[in-house]
């Protein structure tokens, strides 16, 4: 485990979380920022508000290291930390070549009546012609089994810090550290862990 | 919510919303009071007060009944000594406008920081105005901090500056700034004045016009001065090789795209942060222009800077080329990106730039609009306003407005014909009464929105006689930004108690006579209501429909608070005719097809509101746990409503 935070002083790290209101797409954006703030790096947090909340797409930008402005840009984002796959879908168009997407394998038809939804299997395939890293994982199947699905979010979160350069830059003991100030640490803790080792969807 | 972040210990280093750090920074001068109406990207400037509030029993803050009066609250405070501030979302400084003008004529006694968030790129908003021209036109100076650590530098010199010349300034945020979350080290928080003294001298409070052409020569004269501060304030700074051919401009959070975008091109150029735009610190800028060959500006929202600029650089006889959204190298709408400013800055120095080419999967995701949460009180609502409707075979427009209820303008409901402004169902509504004929109008109006502007249409409705319907929708907070109080409430800002005022009185108060209260929850009651209502309407008549229940989220929390249990729903697959009624009528998102041509409630969405219950033609969906009686009641259903179910 890295202990203490290191990204080179010129270097900047560019998260985009995405998922539907609801799922905890803020949560985890303020989880991750608390975390750099105490290792010591800068970090901008652009969130969405509002009208956008109400269970329509969600996406949380989140900037760490030598960066100035809010917004990652298009075709820059080191990481995408998926909630549902519709919506990794729709924020490809930021992902750098070569870039992470950590995404639960969840689709959520959007609530219109009688939409046309692409299958979790399409959806998959489409992002596997793409040039980036895909690292899938039943996060809100562990969640629930956890006893509360809104801990997906800590869950790839786990996932995005052992398989990512994100590990790199902000530790597992911050993150833990963070988890334990909020509701149900132990619960958050828990579903975080299972994500890091990967552990949780095998039986 | 709570804010324990604005209370944080002096000299430590923490995470914050923008709107935050202005509310710390309003504690650290020691503002007195604070107003303010919720909209965003401004609210959690005031909830951030009224929770420090909540802690230190000061300062006073208040949520107002709409941004005009907000406005008049914090002016009356502040021309009587006290520090105030009022903080709205841009299209509500147009509410406030009447005042705003005004207050540049007397000036204050006590600082005055009007707090006006923009929304460019409109993520919640009906427009994408930039109220820096507002400082323009009504002689208001503005402040434009550029991120977070900014915000809290620029109230403190803006509460100063107001302080200084007895003159309102203006601070204005983007969605950027208020909403995000960024390092910021706070300082101590000061000795707030909470007390004042109004000294009476009607030759500067009372605008009759005599007064009025005298303060008016007195306002040119003190723009002249704070001009002249401006151009000397300290957070306006240049940095950069000073012989360098090209300046940089960046305004506000302008700043910091450019700054970033040149430091990734690897260009070395002047570069100025300009957080004063209005007045325009012409020395300062003159200063930094002289001898450069072309410079660019960088803003948020219209070419506001870059237009003064070039007449200050006409006035000085300079023809220095001037590029930014006039010129075409930034776009004129939607928000700054950093990507299109490397292109803008790349493009006038005649470098190279090519962006990375985007990654596009072949399968495109389905749109996501946010929708009504399951269980919300307004589906239920307008699904039972469009049965009678239909019943009656009426030909009906649906004049909509701004709250939750505007998303009922997507499938199935159709139910928002117009959305205007705040406000605006009510007042259009009257015009549309008297030239449609035979359509009938159906306002809809949230709780808040009523108090906050559709009181005055309503009185005008029943005055001149225009018939409609007004559909009232009260789900006892305002919603949409983040559960407020509003004057039917019954709690204040601070979490008191507080006289409530209920819709209805309110309506029977202003002379209409045919009133109806019906249960949100219970459709039936809605219908059979609006049945009623809508009646009076053909016979010429103004009728108000107040449809009360709690705000879903508002009805779960508290359930929870209350360890009421709630139920949960489950459809019978075996007395399902798959009519999908619940699912394509009354969309509760819960509610799915199940793929055998039936459908299915998903568990983690369902909140248990058990509407769909009293929809379901085929008695098929049942609760499929033990419903708990105190949770009717949370929902505000009488007990032969749900008997009757
Ligand atoms: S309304 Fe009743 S019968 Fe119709 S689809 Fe829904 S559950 Fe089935
Ligand atoms: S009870 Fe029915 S209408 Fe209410 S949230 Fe659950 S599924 Fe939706």
């Amino acid at each position: 485990m890295w202990e203490v935070a290191s990204i080179a002083s010129r270097e900047s790290f560019n998260i985009v979380i995405a998922g539907v209101g609801g799922q905890g797409v803020l949560t985890l954006s303020r989880i991750i920022g608390e975390a750099s703030l105490a290792g010591g790096l800068n970090v901008l947090v652009a969130e969405t508000h509002g009208l956008s909340q109400r269970g329509g797409s969600v996406v949380v930008h989140v900037r760490i290291g030598d960066v100035d402005s809010p917004l990652v840009p298009l075709g820059e984002a080191d990481l995408m930390i998926g909630l549902e796959l519709l919506e990794v879908l729709r924020n490809v168009s930021y992902m750098r070549r070569g870039g992470f997407i950590v995404a639960d394998k969840l689709v959520i038809p959007p609530s219109i009546p009688g939409v046309t939804v692409p299958s979790v299997d399409s959806v998959i395939e489409a992002l596997r012609g793409l040039d980036v890293e895909l690292i899938l994982t039943p996060a809100s199947e562990v969640a629930e089994k956890l006893g509360d699905v809104r801990v997906a979010n800590v869950y790839l979160l786990g996932r995005a810090l052992s398989k990512t350069r994100l590990g790199a830059i902000i530790s597992f003991d911050s993150v833990a550290r963070v988890l334990r100030g909020l509701p149900n640490p132990e619960l958050n803790l828990k579903a975080f862990e299972l994500g890091y080792t990967g552990g949780g969807f095998e039986g | 919510m709570g804010y324990p972040e604005v209370l944080a210990e002096p000299g430590s280093r923490v995470l914050m919303l923008g709107n935050v750090a202005v509310a710390r920074a309003c504690l650290e001068y020691g503002v007195g009071l604070a107003s303010g109406y919720p909209g965003t990207p401004s609210s959690e400037v005031v909830e951030a007060l009224a929770y420090a509030a909540s802690k230190l029993g000061y300062p006073y803050v208040e949520w107002s009944v709409n941004e005009k009066v907000a406005f008049e609250v914090a002016y009356g405070a502040a021309i009587s000594g006290v520090p105030s501030v009022v903080s709205m979302k841009h299209v509500g400084l147009n509410v406030a406008a009447d005042p705003f003008f005004s207050s540049a004529y007397t000036g204050v006694e006590a600082p005055l920081l009007v707090i006006s968030a923009d929304d460019p790129g409109m993520w919640s908003s009906q427009n994408e105005q930039d109220n820096r021209w507002y400082g323009v036109h009504a002689y208001i100076p503005v402040v434009e901090p550029a991120g977070a650590q900014e915000a809290r530098e620029a109230t403190l010199e803006a509460l100063r500056l107001s302080g200084v010349v007895k003159h309102p300034v203006l601070l204005r945020l983007v969605t950027r700034v208020s909403h995000t979350r960024a390092p910021v080290t706070v300082g101590a928080l000061g000795r707030p004045r909470l007390r004042g003294v109004f000294k009476s001298n009607p030759l500067r409070w009372n605008l009759i016009p005599a007064h009025a052409r005298r303060l008016r020569e007195e306002l040119i004269e003190r723009w002249r001065r704070i001009e002249d501060l401006v151009s000397r304030s300290e957070l306006n700074v240049a940095e950069g090789p000073r012989d360098s051919q090209i300046l940089v401009v960046g305004v506000g959070i302008g700043y910091r795209y450019a700054r970033e975008a040149l430091r990734r091109l690897k260009v070395h150029v002047r570069l100025v942060k300009v957080t004063t735009p209005i007045p325009l610190p012409s020395k300062f800028i003159l200063g930094e222009v002289e001898g450069r060959n072309a410079i660019i500006v960088v803003e948020e929202g219209d070419p506001v800077f870059e237009t003064m600029l070039k007449a200050l650089l006409q006035e000085a006889s300079l023809n220095t080329r001037v590029y930014g959204k006039r010129s075409g190298h930034l776009r004129p709408t939607g928000e700054l990106r950093l990507e299109d400013v490397k292109r803008a800055i790349a493009q006038v120095l005649g470098l190279g730039y090519r962006g990375p080419e985007l990654l596009e999967a072949t399968v495109k995701p389905p749109p996501r609009p946010p929708v009504l949460c399951p269980g919300c009180p307004y589906r239920s609502v307008f699904y039972a306003v469009r049965r009678a409707v239909k019943k009656l075979g009426l030909d009906v427009v649906y004049s909509g407005d701004i709250g939750c209820y505007s998303l009922t303008v997507n499938k199935p409901f159709n139910a928002q014909d117009t959305l205007i402004e705040m406000g605006g169902s009510v007042g259009l509504a009257n015009g549309m009464s008297h030239v449609l004929g035979d359509k009938v109008v159906i306002a809809t109006i949230g709780d808040s929105t009523f108090y906050h502007a559709g009181v005055p249409g309503l009185i005008n409705a029943v005055y001149n006689k225009a018939p409609m319907m007004v559909l009232v929708l009260d789900n006892g907070v305002t919603a949409m930004t983040g559960h407020q109080p509003h004057p039917g409430s019954g709690f204040n800002a601070v979490g008191g108690e507080a006289r409530r005022i209920p819709v209805e009185d309110v309506a029977r108060g202003v002379g209409v006579d045919s009133v109806y209260v019906a249960e949100a929850f219970n459709p039936r009651d809605v219908e059979a209501k609006a049945l009623s209502a809508l009646r009076d309407v053909g016979e010429g008549k103004v009728s108000v429909v107040v449809a009360r229940g709690p705000c879903i989220l508002v009805a779960v929390g508290r359930a929870r608070a209350e360890s009421i249990p709630r139920p949960s729903y489950a459809v019978d697959p075996s007395r399902c005719k798959g009519c999908m009624v619940c699912y394509k009528a009354f969309n509760c998102p819960a509610i799915t097809p199940s793929g055998d041509g039936k459908v299915t409630i998903n568990g983690a969405l369902c909140t248990g509101c058990g509407v769909c219950e009293r929809v379901c033609p085929f008695n098929a969906i049942k609760p499929a746990s033990y419903v708990d009686k105190r949770w009717w009641k949370l929902l505000g259903l009488t007990e032969s409503s749900v008997g009757g179910g």
